[in-house]
């Protein structure tokens, strides 16, 4: 497989770098979007991301592409939050609310008024590891095994890291929703 | 498998990411248990409205113009060893370096004014910088360098002649910020420096270097310096063009 990357002399062969990575520039920029919550950051890191790609490129040895790229993709968007927000505090966790979303009659709420516009202020709500993990596996379809090559964790944690992602996601979407229906 | 098992493995059972014999263990379980039944069904709601609701960001097509670019200089350098597998990132933005201060320092008969705008355009095509502003649009470029630069630099639409304008930049030239406008043309691109003069005019003459062409001009009290990797004919053309379209401008305009 790597061999049809490269030529005779372990050049690059550059329309073949972009037939392997173009095709993943739109999941690139969904996650690079997701992560860093504005168009020209999201921009910046995608193509920082391929110009590292594509100057790795030669260590590359074939297999998965995307999963490759998005390792690359994610450390440039990290590097950004880490530089941006080192002064923020993460947003306190209501464990209040966190008890009560396993209630059923919540379940209900949710169901009704799950959108694209709650899911979205739900889903920037979440701590970036969080959020990243739904993406990349909900948003993007890449399946555990890439995931766990993409973030660099052991697949078992990937499955618990995910359900945590998605129980908390459960928590802000009944929050958004019984913030919505009591003034 | 007791009921914390059954809920820890939920969400890699609903994922499809269980193996043949957990999954057969993990449904013996929800055969026999109603509160696991029901947890199933809520997380299986839930991702299949975080699958279906949740709305997904797609690259803009300057985005991808941006990539192209990018990765293209990348590779178009003229530099042989820029490109052998064991160079680590961090040599070959040394190599960059070098380039930009080989023409600007190492070339005899090249006035510095036209070095410096060469090295630029290299730059500009090296260090994810080719744009501020990403536009096609003239007046989306030109009313973007107001508030940026104390003079309105005109913008001229070359696409019918196939040299897209494809947006705008500051730089950096003659101990001052200048306009940058990208046209490109094909895989190409060029830089248009402009910027006001205060000296004696641009003598309007062709310079080679590397593969690069560079030609500056006065006209209207403005500079302008265009330089490319373009074809010398595509290039001078495009200097024509450009200005054959740049009107005389009245005083206080």
């Amino acid at each position: 497989m790597s061999e049809q990357h490269h030529d005779g002399r372990g050049n690059l062969s550059p329309p073949e770098f972009e037939q392997v990575f173009l095709p993943h520039l739109d999941a690139a920029y969904n996650l690079a979007r997701w992560l860093l919550r504005n168009d020209q950051d999201a921009e910046d890191a995608v193509q920082e991301a391929y110009l590292r790609a594509c100057k790795a490129f030669p260590r590359f040895r074939g297999g998965d592409g995307k999963a490759w790229l998005m390792t690359i993709l994610r450390n440039v968007c990290f590097t950004m939050i880490k530089r941006s927000r080192s002064h923020e505090k993460p947003e306190p966790f209501d464990e209040e609310i966190h008890q009560a979303a396993g209630q059923s009659d919540l379940r209900e709420a949710f169901r009704q008024q799950a959108n694209a516009e709650t899911l979205r202020s739900a889903l920037e709500k979440l701590p970036d590891e969080f959020r990243e993990i739904i993406v990349l596996h909900d948003l993007e379809g890449l399946a555990y095994k890439q995931i766990a090559v993409t973030i660099g964790i052991p697949i078992g944690t990937v499955m618990s890291r995910l359900a945590r992602a998605r129980a908390r996601l459960r928590v802000e979407l009944i929050t958004s929703n019984v913030r919505q229906s009591s003034p | 498998m007791n009921h914390d098992d059954v809920s820890r493995l939920l969400g890699a059972y609903l994922d499809g990411e269980l193996d043949l014999t957990t999954c057969m263990a993990l449904e013996e379980h929800l055969a026999g248990c109603e509160s696991c039944r029901q947890k199933l069904e809520a997380d299986q709601e839930l991702v299949a409205v975080i699958q279906s609701e949740t709305p997904r960001f797609e690259a803009s097509p300057f985005l991808k113009t941006r990539i192209h670019a990018a990765l293209r200089a990348e590779k178009s350098l003229p530099l042989p060893f820029w490109r052998r597998a064991w160079l680590l990132p961090g040599v070959a933005v040394a190599a960059l370096l070098i380039l930009a201060g080989y023409i600007y320092y190492q070339a005899p008969g090249i006035p510095p004014l036209v070095q410096e705008a060469m090295a630029d355009h290299v730059r500009s095509l090296q260090v994810s910088h080719l744009m501020d502003v990403a536009s096609t649009d003239q007046h989306t470029v030109k009313p973007w360098f107001a508030g940026k630069l104390d003079y309105s630099p005109q913008v001229v639409d070359l696409a019918p002649a196939g040299y897209p304008l494809i947006g705008g930049r500051l730089d950096v030239l003659d101990d001052r910020n200048v306009a940058a406008l990208i046209y490109q043309c094909r895989k190409h691109y060029i830089n248009l420096f402009i910027w006001p003069s205060n000296g004696p005019s641009l003598p309007g003459r062709l310079y080679v270097r590397n593969g690069y062409h560079a030609l500056g001009w006065t006209r209207s009290g403005m500079n302008y310096m265009a330089v490319s990797e373009l074809g010398e004919q595509e290039f001078a053309d495009f200097v024509k063009m450009i200005q054959d379209k740049t009107v005389e401008t009245r005083p206080g305009e």
